[in-house]
């Protein structure tokens, strides 16, 4: 958390608040700070944010907090917030909008593999119509190697080389490895749905 | 019978051990998986996270494909393509003009007819029939499982019948009990195991494994029990580095309850693929001289 003062605005609290609310389709409004999210949040330990808070920071209208915290990228989306809020309110489906703002207004993302990950696993998923772990691990470890890279950080790429090595040469031993390429005949359909999705963000 | 089978893309790869075994078990108990037609991912959790629209889409053209068949029902083993799509048909049924400017892009268009199960929903009342039983050649005597169950069987991002208990689910050990095997009662059965943050957030998903797995130790549990193969294959795959950094003193196999299912009926452990897992799973069942 940020040791900043925040100055409420109320004008633009409420834009955040009704953008989040009409996106996520979640009444933060019925929050009443219970906490029974924050205490089953399996990562709230290591957030410091827990669903709660988060959605304290939005009805304060702290844009910036909101966007920029590690419970929007860490979130494993399990939904045991969602499950046991009185109110229910479904924390786990804010995350997800916040991810999609980030996503949408170009911000990097506080932990920019994960968001990496899912959209090598979109682009992957939309490119053959299944999902081939081989070509979906390949897009993603390329992006982040890349990112790697223009840091400087040639400790880190080889680090993750070796892991996944390790991991693929696990795989191939217990016959888990698959090259063979799984795809939908009919990828004109899938190709028709991500263009339907691109257009619906514009509209 | 016939129900309508979404296998899903891990067990078209990483997983095809799961979907061998489902054919095999559900064949033997008299159901005909029919795969459905050029079905598509279901997106995962990875379209929730990027994409509102396609979150919803990708499934619903699974849907579209399944209610075609004229089938009543479909199984989705995986429990991620089983939420997504559960989930798809839910907003479909209360939004109208998403159906159809999704319906517009189908040739097979979604009506939102067929009923859409879980595998522990298709194998649990076979156990009260006493046709598992009838099926059942070996007892599972001495095998004591840890039902894990994961996050996504029993916990959604939206109302949706929830076919089990929420916060302690009864079914794999209703039909573990059934075969003779003594599961342990624990407290992490619904944890999450990371999911894909086993590759984007190592150290995240390792820290929650630890827990679920340390808990299962000091429960007694000889061996995980999943329905999930993300459950499953994190938990196994990534078992050695957790038991290492976490200090772990025993290795246990994690069995697909299809696995255990088809060990009971008889069949060849080897023929079910379960040489395939990381933890080595033949051990103990022939410890245990089940096979």
């Amino acid at each position: 958390m940020s040791a900043k003062t925040l100055q409420y605005e109320a004008e633009g609290a409420q834009i955040l608040l009704r953008g989040i609310m009409d996106k996520s389709g979640q009444n933060l409004l019925a929050c009443y700070q219970c906490r029974r999210c924050a205490a089953g949040c399996p990562v709230g330990e290591e957030t410091g944010v827990t669903p709660d808070r988060l959605i304290r920071l939005i009805l304060l209208g702290d844009r910036e907090e909101a966007l920029n915290n590690l419970l929007v990228w860490k979130c494993v989306a399990c939904y045991t917030c969602g499950t046991r809020c009185p109110n229910n309110i479904q924390t786990a489906r804010i995350t997800e909008t916040l991810k999609q703002i980030a996503k949408e207004e170009h911000l990097e993302p506080l932990r920019p593999r994960i968001a990496d990950f899912h959209s090598a696993f979109m682009k992957a998923a939309g490119h053959m119509g299944r999902f081939n772990e081989i070509e979906g691990m390949g897009i993603y470890e390329v992006k982040t190697a890349v990112k790697e890279l223009k840091k400087g950080n040639v400790g880190a790429v080889i680090e993750e080389m070796k892991n996944q090595a390790k991991l693929g040469m696990k795989m191939m031993k217990k016959k888990r490895m698959h090259f063979k390429v799984d795809k939908v005949k009919n990828r004109t359909e899938i190709k028709a749905l991500y263009r339907k999705a691109k257009a619906e963000k514009g509209a | 019978m016939q129900l309508a089978y979404y296998p899903g893309c891990s067990l078209h790869a990483s997983s095809e051990l799961y979907d061998v075994q489902c054919k095999m078990v559900f064949g033997n108990l008299g159901i005909e998986l029919k795969e459905i037609a050029d079905w598509n991912c279901c997106g995962a959790t990875a379209a929730a996270k990027t994409d509102d629209f396609l979150a919803i889409a990708l499934p619903a053209r699974n849907l579209g494909i399944a209610d075609a068949t004229g089938l009543s029902e479909i199984v989705i083993p995986c429990s991620s393509c089983y939420s997504r799509t559960l989930v798809s048909q839910q907003r479909l049924s209360c939004d109208p003009e998403l159906k159809a400017a999704i319906n517009a892009e189908l040739g097979s268009k979604v009506e939102g007819a067929i009923k859409v199960s879980n595998i522990l929903e298709v194998l649990k009342p076979r156990v009260a029939s006493g046709e598992m039983a009838e099926k059942a050649k070996k007892k599972l005597e001495g095998l004591k499982p840890a039902c894990y169950y994961g996050c996504l069987l029993t916990r959604f991002p939206c109302d949706v019948t929830v076919t089990d208990d929420v916060e302690n689910p009864q079914g794999m050990e209703i039909i573990c009990r059934s075969l003779g095997a003594d599961p342990v009662d624990w407290s992490y059965k619904t944890d999450c195991c990371g999911a894909s943050a086993s590759v984007n957030d190592a150290e995240q998903s390792l820290l929650l494994m630890s827990r679920i797995m340390k808990d299962a130790e000091a429960r007694g549990a000889n061996c995980y029990v999943t329905t999930c193969p993300l459950c499953q294959f994190n938990v196994d795959a990534y078992q050695e580095q957790v038991a290492q950094k976490y200090g772990l003193e025993k290795r246990l196999p994690v069995y697909f309850i299809t696995e255990l299912i088809g060990i009971a009926m008889g069949f060849d452990a080897v023929g079910m693929q379960v040489d395939r897992h990381f933890v080595d799973a033949m051990g103990l069942l022939k410890e245990l001289k089940l096979i």
